[in-house]
C-alpha cells in the first residue's frame, strides 16, 4: 500500500467520524487520489442517471450519456428496450457513435468497420470470412451497463452486477420522486437536449448543495428577491422540511404550513395543470405533500439533482410560474464538473404553458440565468481550498454543524406521511451529513459488497413499505 | 443571413455607420456600461438568442437544436439581467470579469424590410476573472437584426451560435 491510498483512507475516516460530528475535511473537494477512488467505488457503482425516457421516444433513438468520465450509448432497440453501451468498439475500443444524439438502426465504427445493432451484438464486419474465417461474432459486441432500469421515466444504469435493484438503491427517494413526477397519468417530458457546462468545482458541490444548501439562499441568491424572480420571501421560504429520504439521498422542502394559505401551490405550476393532478399513480397523502409545496430540490446520491420552484425570468412581465429542472454533476477530475442542464415539464401543459416555464427556466435556473449564475462562485474556490496543501497541512474541517441537536431553531419531526428522517425548518445541514456519511461508506465498501440503503432504527419507514 | 440580399458594400456610408455602432456596442460592453447599452442601443422589441448546439454527422447540419438555448432574452429579461448587475449582490460579476469583444468579419445585407438590416460578424469574447491568467474564451458567429428606430440603428435580433458544445465559462452573466 502507498502512502498515497494512505492518505486517502484516513480522508474517509476523517468523513465518517466528521459527519456525525458535523465537520467535513476540506481536502475531499481536491485530492487527487480520492478522485480516482470515487470514479472506481461510487461511479463505477450506484446507479446513475442516464437520460429521460422522452429524450429517446422512438425504435433506434439514441443519446450519448456518461457514467463517470466515461461514455455510453443510452439507445431505444428495435424492440423499444433501453440498452446502455459501452461507447468502445470491441475491436481495438475505437468511440463507435460519434453524435450526441441521433437515430440509427445500427452503429459503425470508423476504424474498420464493425457493426453493432441497437442492441450492441456485432452484425457485421468487412471481410469477416476472409479477416476472421469461421469465428462467431457473438461475444464480439458492445459491452452493457451491468443493470438498466427507469423509474418515473427516469433512465438509470450501474456497471455493478451486484448492484441492488434500482428500486431498492433509490429507497425512500422513490416516494419523493413520484410527488415531482406522477402528479397525474400524462407524467413529465424533457423540454429539448440539455445544456453542458464545464466548471473548475468538485462534483460534490452540486450535489451537496442540490442534497437542501438553503442557507445560501439569503446571501447568494439576494439579487433574486431584489429583481423580483421569486415570488416566497426569504424568512417564509426557510420554513419548510429537510428530509434524508434514505441513505445518501436527501431533499429539501420550501411549504406552507397549510395549503390554503396565500401563495403558490404545486410548486408552482400552473393552476390549469393542477386541476389534472390526481391520486392515479401516487397516495393522497404524496399529493398534499405536492399541493403545500413551493420548493422541491433533492439530489440522488451520486449526482443527479432536481428542482421545481416557482421562478420568472422578468418579473415586471411574467409572474412566476412552476419550472421543473434536472441536472447531474459530472466529474471529469477532482477539479472540474460537467454540469448537464435538462428543462422539463408536464407533458399535458399547453405549448403556451411549456414555453413560459422553459424560458423561466432558462432566465433562472441556468448558466445564465439569474439565480444560477452565482452558484458556480463559490463552488470553485472550495475546489481551490480543496486541493490546497495548507488544507492538507492544517488537516482543515469545514462546519457542516447546522440542526445537529441544540444547533439552531431545527427540530427532527414525528408527524409525517413519508419516508425518512425529517426535519422543521431548512436552518439544517443533515442532508449534507447524510450525503457524506452514505459517500465514506460507499467509498470503503470491498467489491461486491453494499452499504446499507436503510437507516438502521427506523428502516422499517424507508423503501418498499412506503410504497404500498 | 438570406445570401440573396444585397450586399451592403465597404465602400459605403450605410456600412460605415454599421461598423460604427459594432464598435460602440463592443466599448460600452467591454466598460461596463450595461444600462447604457440596454438604453441606447437595443430596442424594445429585442429578441436575444444564443441557441444550444449538439454534435451531429454533417448530413444533419450544424448541430443547432431547434427552440433550444442557453440564453433567450427579450427587452425585459435584459432589464433584469441589467437591474440585477446594479444591485450589490450580482456576485456572478462582482467584482466584474474583464471582458473584451473583438468583432470581425462584418457583413451587412439589406433585407425584405426597409428599416432593417442584417449584419453578421464573428465574435471571439476573452474573459478573465479576479486573478485568473488563463483566458475563458468563447469564439461564435453573430447573426443581427439593427432597425432603424427615430433615426439611429437599433439592436432588434441577436442570434449568437457559439463554437462549443460544452461551453468553458463558469457562467453566462455577460453579454455577447
Ligand atoms: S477498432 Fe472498431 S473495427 Fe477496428
Ligand atoms: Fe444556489
Amino acid at each position: 500500500m502507498t502512502s498515497h491510498t494512505d492518505s486517502s483512507a484516513k480522508l474517509l475516516n476523517a468523513v465518517t467520524e466528521g459527519a456525525e460530528k458535523g465537520v467535513i475535511p476540506a481536502s475531499i473537494f481536491g485530492d487527487p487520489d480520492l478522485y480516482r477512488q470515487e470514479l472506481r467505488n461510487v461511479f463505477g457503482r450506484c446507479w446513475v442517471f442516464l437520460a429521460h425516457e422522452s429524450e429517446i421516444p422512438a425504435k433506434g433513438d439514441y443519446v450519448l450519456r456518461k457514467i463517470g468520465e466515461d461514455h455510453f450509448i443510452v439507445v431505444r432497440d428495435d424492440e423499444g428496450e433501453i440498452n446502455v453501451l459501452f461507447d468502445a468498439c470491441r475491436h481495438r475500443g475505437v468511440q463507435v457513435c460519434r453524435s450526441d444524439s441521433g437515430n440509427t438502426s445500427h452503429f459503425r465504427c470508423p476504424y474498420h468497420g464493425w457493426t453493432y445493432n441497437t442492441k450492441g451484438n456485432l452484425v457485421g464486419a468487412p471481410l469477416w470470412r476472409n479477416a476472421f474465417g469461421g469465428m462467431s461474432k457473438e461475444g464480439n459486441g458492445l459491452a452493457s451497463a451491468a443493470k438498466v432500469a427507469s423509474y418515473q421515466g427516469l433512465v438509470f444504469g450501474t456497471l455493478d452486477e451486484s448492484a441492488p435493484p434500482l428500486k431498492e438503491y433509490l429507497g425512500g427517494m422513490a416516494w419523493y420522486l413520484d410527488l415531482v413526477f406522477g402528479l397525474n397519468e400524462h407524467g413529465v417530458e424533457v423540454l429539448g437536449p440539455p445544456q453542458r457546462f464545464v466548471i473548475d468545482a468538485n462534483w460534490k458541490s452540486g450535489a451537496e448543495n442540490f442534497s437542501g444548501d438553503d442557507y445560501h439562499l439569503g446571501t447568494l441568491h439576494r439579487s433574486v428577491w431584489e429583481i423580483g424572480a421569486f415570488p416566497v420571501p426569504f424568512h417564509e421560504n426557510m420554513m419548510g422540511y429537510h428530509i434524508q429520504a434514505s441513505p445518501g439521498h436527501s431533499l429539501s422542502f420550501s411549504m406552507a404550513q397549510d395549503a390554503d394559505e396565500p401563495g403558490p401551490n404545486y410548486f408552482g405550476f400552473p393552476d390549469e395543470l393542477a386541476q389534472s393532478f390526481n391520486t392515479t399513480n401516487i397516495s393522497a397523502d404524496q399529493l398534499e405533500v405536492a399541493r403545500r409545496s413551493r420548493v422541491f430540490v433533492g439530489n440522488v446520491f451520486p449526482n443527479f439533482s432536481m428542482l421545481a420552484l416557482p421562478m420568472t425570468e422578468d418579473g415586471s412581465h411574467h409572474p412566476p410560474v412552476g419550472i421543473l429542472t434536472l441536472r447531474t454533476w459530472q466529474p471529469h477530475g477532482p477539479g472540474q464538473v460537467e454540469v448537464w442542464n435538462w428543462f422539463a415539464g408536464y407533458k399535458n401543459l399547453t405549448p403556451e404553458q411549456k414555453d413560459r416555464a422553459y424560458r423561466a427556466g432558462l432566465g433562472t435556473f441556468s448558466m445564465g440565468g439569474a439565480f444560477e449564475v452565482d452558484d458556480t462562485e463559490p463552488w470553485i474556490t472550495v475546489s481551490r481550498t480543496g486541493s490546497s496543501t495548507a488544507a492538507k497541512l492544517l488537516d482543515f474541517q469545514l462546519n457542516y454543524e447546522m440542526g445537529k441537536p441544540g444547533v439552531g431553531i431545527s427540530k427532527p419531526v414525528k408527524e409525517w406521511p413519508g419516508p425518512g428522517r425529517v426535519q422543521w425548518t431548512r436552518y439544517e445541514e443533515g442532508v449534507q451529513r447524510n450525503l457524506y456519511t452514505f459517500y465514506a461508506e460507499m467509498m470503503r465498501s470491498a467489491p461486491g459488497e453494499w452499504p446499507s440503503l436503510a437507516f438502521g432504527e427506523d428502516a422499517a419507514d424507508t423503501g418498499e413499505e412506503s410504497q404500498a | 443571413m438570406d445570401s440573396t440580399l444585397p450586399r451592403i458594400t465597404a465602400d459605403t456610408a450605410l456600412y460605415a455607420e454599421v461598423l460604427d455602432w459594432i464598435h460602440t456596442e463592443a466599448e460600452l460592453l467591454d466598460d461596463l456600461r450595461e444600462r447604457e447599452w440596454l438604453e441606447t442601443m437595443v430596442s424594445r422589441d429585442v429578441t436575444y438568442a444564443v441557441p444550444l448546439r449538439q454534435t451531429v454527422e454533417r448530413a444533419r447540419g450544424r448541430g443547432f437544436s431547434p427552440d433550444t438555448y442557453h440564453l433567450l432574452e427579450t427587452y425585459g429579461s435584459l432589464d433584469s439581467r441589467v437591474t440585477r448587475n446594479e444591485t450589490p449582490y450580482a456576485w456572478a460579476e462582482d467584482p466584474p470579469s474583464r471582458i473584451r469583444h473583438f468583432v470581425t468579419n462584418v457583413r451587412a445585407r439589406r433585407t425584405d424590410a426597409p428599416d432593417v438590416i442584417a449584419v453578421k460578424s464573428n465574435l471571439l469574447l476573452h474573459r478573465t476573472r479576479q486573478d485568473q491568467s488563463v483566458p475563458q474564451l468563447l469564439s461564435a458567429e453573430r447573426h443581427d437584426e439593427l432597425r432603424r428606430e427615430d433615426g439611429r440603428l437599433m439592436l432588434l435580433r441577436r442570434d449568437v451560435l457559439l463554437d462549443l458544445t460544452v461551453i468553458r465559462t463558469h457562467n453566462l452573466a455577460i453579454f455577447f
